[in-house]
């Protein structure tokens, strides 16, 4: 509590010092394409990642980074610059600093497993993309234990990241429901070490989290995550506010991607797909000519071929959640994170 | 208690081969309580230490029979270098193999090797072979550690045969050292930087560590004397600046500085974010190390100061042959511990700037999904070679201190 007191005090000194030297650097509105055309002269798309986060994002024994999250920022990368996504720097941003790096325009995208919330987008200068991840906060128990929601969690002891939205939601559900609790807070692998030695019934946080971190546990079938959310945590893409260029190229990678997957087009397949479309959707989705027609331009800052290079160089939605998430154990099929069509929430409005 | 009787012809056994003749238990239960339990806070002290000894046994089992180090050899490349591209490895051998023998150097020059400092040495090398050999490397980096080990004695053995008393050669010899030590740091960031090299943003892993604590200990040493010898000044304006920008420095927390150096130089410093770092690093050191030195100034005697004016030396002449080398080696123990504690601040970066140093690595090498278990074993390793690097700047100090005779006068 004292630490971020003092982390407060100093955010509010520097932030006078700042408006003092009058030497603001937020977004205006007339920064219109500003971001686009200095990534384009920089030749690179620096995006902003956790790097510590499994499935999402982390750094490989080579220096190179892998994750869902690292997959979108080489889509972008791929849209705008090409050289198959390759043109990245990431940058691995710290969760004190995340939002003031996009708002200093020293990075260009933040793909950081953050939060849509209403306060971000209306106070901190930022906009965001479509939602590219649902997941919500939920509950970790013993197999053995019965628990199946939180109607059966009365007087239990609950291990909670301290000091976070998490242990905020957990003490509103708890009282709405006028049920007693222990909360015992740490940081997020030190719950995982209480929790997996029996020092605390129940382990809550992000429900997508804990499945991952579970599935790597050796004896990972003596534990479950139960169905219930608690919280809304939908994770999107985050720019700086003003620059709708940049916003549309981004939004639109992102719904490319998903699209994609809606049409069956793939990594394997879009070169093939693109040479001969089989519908106009899809010419348009890979800015291919149909039947001897135009090549559609909707008017983006790129040109219409940007989804292709997308594609080829990451995959569809699908793609790259099997490549990512999918691998440390978080289940795609009946949760919201599925196509619509496949009873998820996951919709791209129509690319035409 | 066992006086011997005038005129006895008893042989009188001294106390401890009295003791030693009664039986095991009783005595074994003796020593017990008068070394073990004297009092009840001594035994108190006594059961602590148990515990104490019991956690590191019971660590130490844990680190031999159950860790997993496979995270840590899989990981090499990623905990030292991370981003640094992997094609110009080359640029961080030639840089050890640049600073290695200057080390040495510093070590003949200022001090000496003791009996301790080899067995230290032996086991550190013993480490850096297992990990340059460990795993599917090939020969190339055991060959580099080698030779620059090599280049270690060699500078050292040189340094050594220069004699020990003021003149010529000596001083010939110190401001060579002096001079190279000065260019190793612009030399090290060509060597990695120049014709093709990394960019900064590049830096990455325990490389960055090991780059920005010399430049934050180097810049604000640099900075510092003249700050001290300003705040000692009779000049109000000099001493008031001096003295302003020191309580400023010091009254902010690291974290603070940090932040500056995130949002606010950059619209000063044109430079990426590593210069910004280093250039706060150094200020935040050199308003501790200007107070250490100023504790050295006020430490001389006047009767210093007047000789030398006596014999007719000026201002800055007294200043620089008289009054600061006695401060500076007065003030020695506290720099070295300010740069201990810099050399830690380190591990902080990665927690508030969007660099990646050695325990930003060590959090992305136990996200992979193969090693999420093995988080001890990284934070152990990364506290190793922290602790290594932190212990040899101890070791050297205490050496420097010896031959200089500090706490001696």
């Amino acid at each position: 509590m004292t630490r971020r007191r003092w982390g407060l005090a100093i955010v509010a000194a520097i932030a006078l010092l700042a408006a003092a030297c009058g030497g603001g650097s937020g977004g205006g509105d007339d920064a219109d394409g500003e971001v686009l055309r200095s990534v384009l002269d920089r030749g690179e798309l620096r995006c902003g990642v956790k790097g510590s986060h499994p499935g999402f994002s982390f750094a490989n024994p080579d220096g190179s980074f892998s994750g869902f999250d690292v997959e979108f920022c080489r889509a972008i990368a791929a849209a705008v610059l090409g050289n198959d996504g390759e043109d990245v720097a990431f940058v691995q941003v710290p969760s004190a600093t995340r939002f003031e790096l996009l708002n200093t325009r020293q990075i260009d995208v933040l793909i950081r497993t953050t939060t849509v919330t209403a306060e971000r987008d209306a106070s901190l200068g930022l906009e965001f993309g479509p939602i590219t991840f649902y997941t919500g906060q939920s509950f970790a128990v013993r197999a053995d234990s019965g628990i199946r929601s939180t109607a059966d969690m009365d007087g239990i002891t609950i291990c909670v990241q301290s000091a976070t939205t998490t242990e905020q939601n957990l003490s509103d559900h708890f009282n709405e429901l006028g049920y007693d609790y222990t909360p015992l807070g740490g940081e997020d692998q030190e719950n995982q070490d209480a929790f997996a030695t029996g020092r605390c019934d129940a382990w809550t946080g992000d429900q997508s989290n804990l499945i991952s971190r579970i599935s790597q546990l050796p004896n990972a079938d003596e534990f479950r995550v139960v169905d219930q959310l608690i919280s809304k945590e939908p994770l999107a893409p985050f720019v700086i506010d003003g620059d709708r260029q940049w916003k549309d190229v981004v939004s639109w990678v992102v719904y490319g991607l998903i699209n994609a997957e809606e049409l069956g087009v793939t990594r394997e397949n879009a070169a093939a797909l693109a040479a001969d479309p089989p519908n106009a959707a899809v010419a348009r989705l890979l800015g291919a000519p149909f039947k001897g027609g135009e090549v559609a331009d909707h008017g983006f800052a790129v040109d219409p071929q940007f989804l292709r290079r997308a594609l080829l160089a990451t995959g569809n939605y699908g793609e790259i959640y099997e490549r990512t998430v999918a691998r440390v154990g978080v289940p795609r099929e009946g949760t919201l994170n599925a196509l619509v069509r496949d009873g998820g929430v996951l919709y791209a409005p129509p690319y035409r | 208690m066992t006086e011997p009787v005038a005129g006895a012809r008893k042989v009188v056994l001294p106390p401890h081969r009295v003791r030693a003749q009664r039986p095991l238990g009783t005595r074994a239960r003796e020593w017990t309580r008068e070394n073990l339990f004297p009092s009840p806070a001594q035994a108190v002290v006594t059961l602590l230490a148990l515990a104490f000894a019991t956690a590191i046994v019971a660590l130490a089992v844990y680190l031999v029979l159950a860790a997993e180090w496979r995270v840590i050899t899989v990981n090499r490349w990623l905990l030292f270098a991370g981003g640094f591209p992997q094609d110009q490895e080359w640029r961080l051998w030639v840089s050890v193999a640049l600073v290695f023998p200057l080390i040495g150097a510093a070590f003949g020059l200022w001090a000496s090797l003791g009996r301790r400092d080899l067995l230290f040495m032996a086991l550190a090398a013993g480490f850096l072979f297992f990990l340059a050999r460990h795993g599917d490397a090939g020969w190339a980096s055991t060959v580099w550690v080698a030779g620059s080990l090599a280049l270690f004695f060699a500078g050292y053995l040189v340094c050594r045969l220069v004699p020990r008393e003021p003149g010529r050669a000596r001083s010939i010899a110190t401001w060579t050292a002096g001079g190279a030590l000065a260019l190793a740091l612009p030399a090290v960031l060509a060597v990695l930087m120049a014709a093709g090299g990394a960019r900064t943003n590049e830096f990455s892993g325990f490389m960055m560590n090991l780059i920005l604590a010399p430049v934050g200990i180097a810049g604000g040493l640099l900075l510092a004397i003249p700050l001290a010898v300003g705040r000692a000044s009779s000049l109000r304006a000099v001493s008031w600046t001096c003295t302003a920008y020191i309580e400023l420095i010091r009254g902010a927390p690291l974290i603070g500085w940090l932040f500056v150096a995130l949002f606010i130089l950059e619209d000063v410093i044109a430079g990426d974010l590593i210069v910004r770092t280093m250039v706060v690093l150094a200020v935040f050191t050199s308003a501790y190390i200007a107070e250490y030195i100023r504790g050295g100034l006020q430490a001389l005697p006047h009767g210093q100061t007047e000789a030398a004016q006596a014999v007719g030396l000026g201002r800055t002449r007294t200043l620089q042959l008289v009054v600061l080398p006695q401060a500076l080696r007065i003030s020695i123990p506290p720099i070295v511990g300010q740069a201990i504690s810099l050399w830690k601040d380190t591990a902080l970066i990665s927690a508030i700037l969007p660099l990646r140093e050695l325990v930003g690595n060590s959090k992305a090498a136990i996200a992979q999904p193969e090693f999420i278990e093995n988080r001890i074993e990284v934070y152990v390793f990364a506290a190793v070679l922290f602790w290594i690097v932190a212990f040899v700047m101890s070791r050297v100090s205490q050496r420097m201190e010896r031959s200089l005779g500090i706490g001696e006068r």
